[in-house]
């Protein structure tokens, strides 16, 4: 799946799927869940901020 | 409207209306040839707006009015260092014009209105209090 694929399932632009895939951009709450759903991945599996804090 | 809103159209429009007002303004204190040499500069600042909303970034995004989330936040830090470059030059400006003690009303205007939009755009955006004096349960979305 290309990430132009993924930006148009979840209605964001490519450039922000990237930002997301880099950790340069950390998405609101409404598009984390939709990335979840989008993924069928439980949004806390998908999004762990204490890897954020340990990297 | 709400297609309207959403359209490419609106930034090349917008160019192209402010554009043609400034060279009525020209036609009117100077002559028909200078605004007719701004107009057609207009219209060549209006294609390119309407070229760079093809774009497949986050400049043709916002000027497409297409922007998504991340990209909007992009669009509120650059109005901010906007308006705090607005503000500086307006600074510099009085500073100066009050040195050569020359009119400094323009840059008092331009300094006053845009301090004045930031406090209002604050009262406007900001979160209100709204009393909760107890202990809030997030998790019910309630407060005490």
């Amino acid at each position: 799946m290309s990430q132009a694929d993924i930006a148009a399932g979840l209605g964001v632009s490519r450039q922000t799927v990237i930002a997301i895939e880099s950790g340069r951009y950390s998405p609101s709450l409404p598009l984390a869940f939709r990335i979840a759903r989008f993924f069928e991945i439980p949004v806390d599996e998908m999004f762990d901020p204490q890897e954020e804090v340990e990297a | 409207m709400r297609v309207f809103g959403r359209s490419r159209f609106v930034a090349p429009v917008v160019v192209l209306v402010a554009g043609t007002v400034i060279a009525g303004s020209i036609a009117i204190g100077h002559t028909w040839s200078d605004a007719a040499i701004a107009e057609v500069v207009t219209a060549f600042l209006s294609i390119g707006y309407y070229a760079m909303t093809r774009s497949d970034s986050d400049i043709g995004a916002v000027y497409g009015n297409r922007a998504d989330e991340r990209q909007l936040q992009a669009v509120s830090r650059a109005s901010r260092n906007a308006m705090i470059v607005m503000l500086a030059i307006a600074f510099v400006g009085a500073v100066v014009a009050v040195a050569m003690n020359d009119a400094y009303w323009q840059f008092d205007v331009l300094g006053s209105v845009g301090g004045l939009s930031y406090f209002i755009s604050l009262l406007i955006y900001g979160s209100h209090d709204e009393s909760t004096k107890g202990p809030t349960d997030l998790m019910s979305g309630q407060s005490n």
